[in-house]
């Protein structure tokens, strides 16, 4: 049997760059029968396999327009992991990721994953953020980049497996002597340079 | 009032005679093998309609054999007195526990008491190596003795023994269980002879004071030999010995079958929960008759009943394992006559008792104080320690259902006998006792009664508050009995919920004939109603383990001789007549919680809740049903208080006033004024339903509740939302409908009942849906309660936002290569070069990091042999500058952002330009900036 472990994931960023979107499509696909259906979309959950460990995903859909976020902090507060999304059409969502990056360094967690998801790659045709530039930012933050589109269901698993194999294992040991584990999980990245 | 219901059915009266009684008898068995045949045909296909009637009738029964049975009184004692001295496989179990219940005993330890036992013999403990619980057995195998450990599995709301597909309520069950059959044991367990051969409570808590030592003790090598012949039910008629010998043997079958069964047996899923009948049954001293036919080795006086001996176990061969619990059953017609009436009929003879009659019974009730305090009561309760224990076994719910499975006459004879003569020696009371107290124990008594003799005055007792005590104690019994009611109300109002769910989630059967009962309470007569509530009392022993722990924990609470009791009544009585003395709404929420965490803490910790509550609950439960437990013997008697202060504090410091002002304000508000266009306003009717909901939660003591209310709210408005559309809606578009709807309700109130909720909500659940919807309520709260100034806030916020969105337009316009310059603590440069062109990268760079650092950091990332010959420039359109080492790129870039229109610049790091290499831009930007 394997523990559950609960981990609180925050979504940020600007209203309309989908960010419940991905996250139902996250947590619609594969439905889990045995997880009891949530009231509505800001709040979800969805339990995925990762080591010896089981994850349980709370997610907290954020309202992303500027008048909410002074209420941020207490979305994020207590989160494993926050997801930054923007919309890879709208420069200015990207703009507003950055401000959310800011703000997570300097008030959020400690130790809180931090992933960047571009959403809307499907619509790569009128793009304003490149994927490289984005890509270099994020790694300029040690943040999980990707880019998705909710739409057509692409990378938003990935998303979450990525997040996931961010979070350090409970029980280190276990780790240590699970063989296959080790085999399978990816070292952890290791962007830690600032350019 | 009881005595005019009772009395009418009278009439209907079988005569009582004795060969009405065999008769009876001879039906029983019939029905018995019937039975046997054709076992699992119940509960799922009768519904509670058809229920419900049955049970009725079985009442009317009651009235009736009441009064026979004072006729016969003297004929049938005899049979009676045999069976007063029966205690079930469970009550023993549940007495005894210090015994055999070892949570922290080593592996080592545990070896080393059992393999000086012989093979049956057990322990349950708490395995270090599994981290878990283990039954730990005392086998035989190949190699000689040993001990095997059998893990027991704790689902969220049962426990099992790993491999096996029978759960149990609790642990005291399983064991129980297990004793009567093997299931996925090599043999069953076997009980220490002191335990299985015990006559008498007294003999069970001289047992049970030893805890772990007994295993070392006299005590456990000791034979009872003179004793055993008293033990086997049948040989031994005690008093009055009537001579009827298929009667004896018959007694126990009756009783078995009887109405208790009714009562386990109309609920489904029988092979999930044993019922304790059974268990009753093959206990040693007398109920081996689970078989239609008597199987003489069984039945044999000297042997210890219903076990086998483990060695003829020895395996398969063994014989027929007790038939797993009874399947449930309809009730008969016969039977139906006999239980429940039963605990009616009691309240009708205790009084035509003459008034110290009475008291013998409730002396003894008061003697076991400690899980029946007097319901709220002031009046000292003398809680004679040895007997709190007693008190523990007698609060097993199945042991109630055995009790009043018994042949009512029967227990009549034996409680109007004990009356007179036994009871009060047994259990002195208290003499300073006002009969109304003895009454309020005796109702919570009724939650915890046994089958042992000495109980089976209590599920009487239960139905004695009633009728009126000697003393004119009548109003003050009723009204304990009122408050009783009031709790288990509000208990149902707060917990009801997950009861329910509880239901649906997993044992269905326990909760089910529960609620069988209280339905069949509602078929009675108005007249009897009273009475029923009583009864329904004692049904409460039917509630869930979960229920029993809150209920047993909430007892403890006001039981002053219990440390926890004291700790938790000076807390409330101080904030009662201190809630002045915090220095804030907030604060006084924080130390409240902070209080209910330590009291759950202390709970975990010390023996003061017995059994230990790991022997009901399964571990990951244990704090969720702590949590229960402290908002009942906590938050509900200091809800009022709290709210009071809470309010004066909002008031004193104006806070309730700018609320109402700025609700006001936001209530004039459109739903797209809020933000709240992307779907569906609720109308002005969904609206007052959702005050409604808030109205009802403002009357809720419990956070977790007042929460599941909120989520319905919720729930509704998303309902609305949707609209049927099917779309899912996140938080962009529900948190401004939520604030919305908040401002539409108009109710400042709710922001107390969201500071309650937030800072007292059990700290685990705040991560969790709840704790989400929480803070979205708290967050739309906070919104409107600053709404003018969130308002002029966003004026100067959006025109900011204005500015820089222009920027950004005429940047994209432009195509000019997208960079995260204009993040705050990131710079890009470009390192131009002669004859390459530009490159670019980003760099990290502080605020207060000069032009000088940050040349140093690109002659670094940019790989530059000589950095003595560059420098940083800015290009604004076509013009360049050479920037001073002591200037600060960061606030530069800052300054030209801040500009009304801010041109395209570039950072440029770059070789300086010789005398003969000057650029053109240079010589005209030649100056440096002022320094």
């Amino acid at each position: 049997e394997m523990a559950i472990r609960e981990l609180k994931v925050c979504l940020l960023g600007d209203t309309g760059v989908g960010k419940s979107s991905i996250v139902c499509r996250f947590v619609q696909d594969h439905f889990d029968h045995n997880i009891s259906p949530t009231i509505g979309a800001s709040f979800l959950t969805k339990t995925v396999p990762c080591g010896n460990e089981l994850h349980k995903f709370l997610i907290w859909d954020t309202a992303g327009q500027e008048r909410f976020h002074s209420l941020a902090p207490m979305y994020y507060r207590g989160s494993a992991a926050a997801v930054i999304v923007y919309d890879i059409t709208k420069l200015d969502s990207f703009q507003t990721l950055k401000k959310w990056v800011k703000e997570l360094k300097e008030h959020g967690p400690e130790d809180i994953v931090v992933a960047i998801a571009g959403n809307k790659n499907d619509l790569g045709d009128i793009r304003e953020v490149p994927m490289k530039e984005a890509k270099e930012f994020a790694e300029s933050i040690a943040a999980i980049f990707i880019e998705t589109s909710a739409r057509n269901a692409v990378n938003v698993e990935e998303l979450f497996q990525k997040i996931s194999r961010q979070i350090p294992p409970l029980d280190p040991q276990d780790v240590e002597s699970n063989e296959s584990f080790k085999l399978t999980r990816q070292p952890p990245p290791a962007y830690k340079r600032c350019c | 009032m009881a005595a005019g219901t009772l009395d009418p059915p009278r009439p209907l009266d079988r005569s009582g005679s004795f060969f009405k009684l065999v008769d009876t008898f001879a039906l029983e068995i019939g029905e018995l093998k019937q039975e046997m045949v054709q076992t699992i045909q119940p509960s799922a296909q009768h519904p509670e309609m058809e229920v419900l009637p049955g049970l009725e009738g079985e009442v009317s029964g009651l009235y009736l054999q009441s009064h026979t049975c004072g006729g016969t009184a003297g004929a049938r004692d005899s049979g009676y007195d045999s069976l007063r001295r029966r205690m079930s496989v469970l009550d023993r179990l549940m007495q005894t526990h210090p015994v055999w219940l070892l949570l922290s005993l080593s592996d080592e330890e545990a070896s080393r008491i059992l393999l000086q036992r012989p093979p049956g013999m057990f322990l349950v403990r708490k395995s270090s190596k599994l981290q878990r619980k283990v039954l730990s057995l005392r086998v035989d195998d190949v190699s000689g003795p040993s001990v095997c450990d059998f893990p027991v599995k704790e689902s969220q709301y049962t426990f099992s023994l790993e491999g096996s597909g029978i759960s149990f309520a609790d642990l005291f069950r399983l064991v129980a269980f297990y004793c009567i059959s093997r299931d996925v044991l090599p043999f069953t367990l076997k009980l220490s002879e002191a335990i299985a051969g015990a006559r008498t409570r007294s003999e069970l808590e001289e047992v049970a004071q030893l805890g772990a030592g007994f295993w070392d003790s006299d005590l456990c090598y000791r034979k009872r030999s003179p004793v055993s012949p008293v033990r086997s039910p049948p040989p031994k008629p005690s008093q009055e010995g009537q001579p009827v010998p298929p009667q004896k043997e018959a007694p126990p079958t009756l009783r078995t079958r009887a109405p208790s069964q009714l009562e386990c047996g109309q609920s489904s899923g029988a092979l999930c929960f044993v019922n304790p009948l059974f268990l009753q049954l093959h206990h040693p001293e007398g109920g081996s008759t689970s078989t239609p036919k008597p199987e003489p080795s069984t039945t044999a006086p000297e042997r210890l009943p219903a076990h086998n001996p483990p060695n003829r176990a020895g395996g398969k061969s063994r014989p027929p394992p007790p038939p797993r619990p009874p399947p449930p059953r309809r009730p008969v017609p016969p039977q139906k006559q006999r239980s429940m009436p039963e605990t009616v009929s009691w309240d009708h003879r205790l009084e035509q008792l003459p008034p110290q009659n009475r008291r013998g019974p409730m002396g003894s009730k008061i003697s076991s104080p400690s899980f029946s305090p007097p319901k709220k009561s002031s009046a000292p309760i003398p809680v004679p320690p040895p007997r709190v224990k007693k008190q523990l076994s007698m609060s097993d719910a199945d042991g109630l259902r055995c009790q009043i499975a018994m042949d009512d006459k029967t227990i009549e004879k034996a409680l109007s006998r004990r009356r007179t003569a036994t009871q009060l020696a047994e259990s002195p009371s208290p003499p300073g006792v006002p009969a109304a107290v003895r009454d309020g124990q005796r109702l919570s008594d009724m939650s915890i009664s046994t089958s042992s003799s000495d109980s089976l005055d209590f599920p009487h007792g239960f139905s004695l508050p009633g009728p009126s005590p000697p003393s004119g104690g009548d109003v003050r019994a009723t009204s304990s009995e009122d408050e009783e009611d009031n709790e288990d109300d509000e208990e149902e109002e707060d917990y009801g919920v997950s009861v329910e769910s509880d239901q649906e989630v997993n044992v269905p059967l326990p909760f089910k004939s529960k609620r069988r009962h209280v339905g069949g309470t509602f078929v009675l007569p108005r007249a009897l109603k009273g009475h029923f509530r009583k009864v329904s009392g004692v049904f409460n022993s039917f509630m869930t383990p979960e229920r029993r722990a809150v209920r047993r924990i909430a007892e403890l609470s006001r039981d002053k001789s219990s440390y926890f009791g004291c700790l938790v009544r000076d807390y409330v009585s101080f904030l009662q007549e201190n809630r002045g003395c915090h220095t804030s709404g907030l604060d006084l929420l924080q130390t409240l919680r902070q209080f209910m965490t330590q009291m759950k803490s202390y709970l975990r910790q010390s023996s003061e809740l017995d059994p230990p509550i790991e022997s009901l609950i399964p571990e990951d439960q244990i704090d969720r049903v702590l949590e229960k437990a402290m908002h009942k013997c906590v938050l509900k008697p200091l809800k009022g208080v709290v709210e009071m202060a809470l309010r004066d504090f909002q008031l004193s410091s104006g806070a309730w006033q700018q609320l109402k002002e700025n609700l006001a304000l936001a209530k004039a508000k459109q739903p797209h004024e809020l933000g709240a266009d992307g779907a569906l306003p609720p109308d002005p009717v969904a609206i007052e339903k959702i005050r409604h909901k808030f109205h009802n939660m403002r009357k809720m003591y419990s956070p977790e509740k007042k929460v599941a209310l909120l989520l319905r709210v919720c729930k509704l408005i998303y309902t609305i939302m949707e609209d049927n559309s099917g779309r899912k809606y996140g938080a962009d578009d529900f948190l401004p409908m939520l604030t919305y709807v908040l401002a539409q309700c108009d109710m400042p109130q709710l922001d107390l009942e969201i500071q309650y909720m937030m800072e007292l909500l059990d700290p685990s659940l705040l991560h969790g849906e709840g704790g989400y919807y929480l803070t979205s309520a708290y967050g739309a709260m906070s919104l409107i309660k600053n709404f003018q100034e969130e308002q002029a806030a966003r004026v100067l916020s959006s025109e900011t936002r204005n500015t820089l969105h222009q920027w950004h337009r005429r940047r994209t316009a432009q195509r000019i290569t997208p960079s995260v310059d204009d993040f705050q603590n990131y710079l890009r440069v470009a390192l131009q070069e002669v004859d390459n062109g530009c490159t670019a990268k980003t760099l990290m760079v502080r605020p207060y990091s000069t032009t000088e650092e940050v040349c140093m950091l690109c002659a670094q990332k940019f790989k530059v042999p000589d950095p003595e010959n560059h420098a940083l420039f800015l290009l604004i359109e076509e013009t360049s500058q050479q920037l001073a080492p002591d200037t600060y790129p960061q606030k530069i870039k800052a300054e030209i952002h801040s500009r009304p229109q801010p041109q395209p610049f570039h950072f440029v790091y770059r070789r300086v330009p010789n005398l003969n290499l000057c650029i053109p831009a240079d010589q005209k930007n030649g100056n440096c900036p002022p320094d």
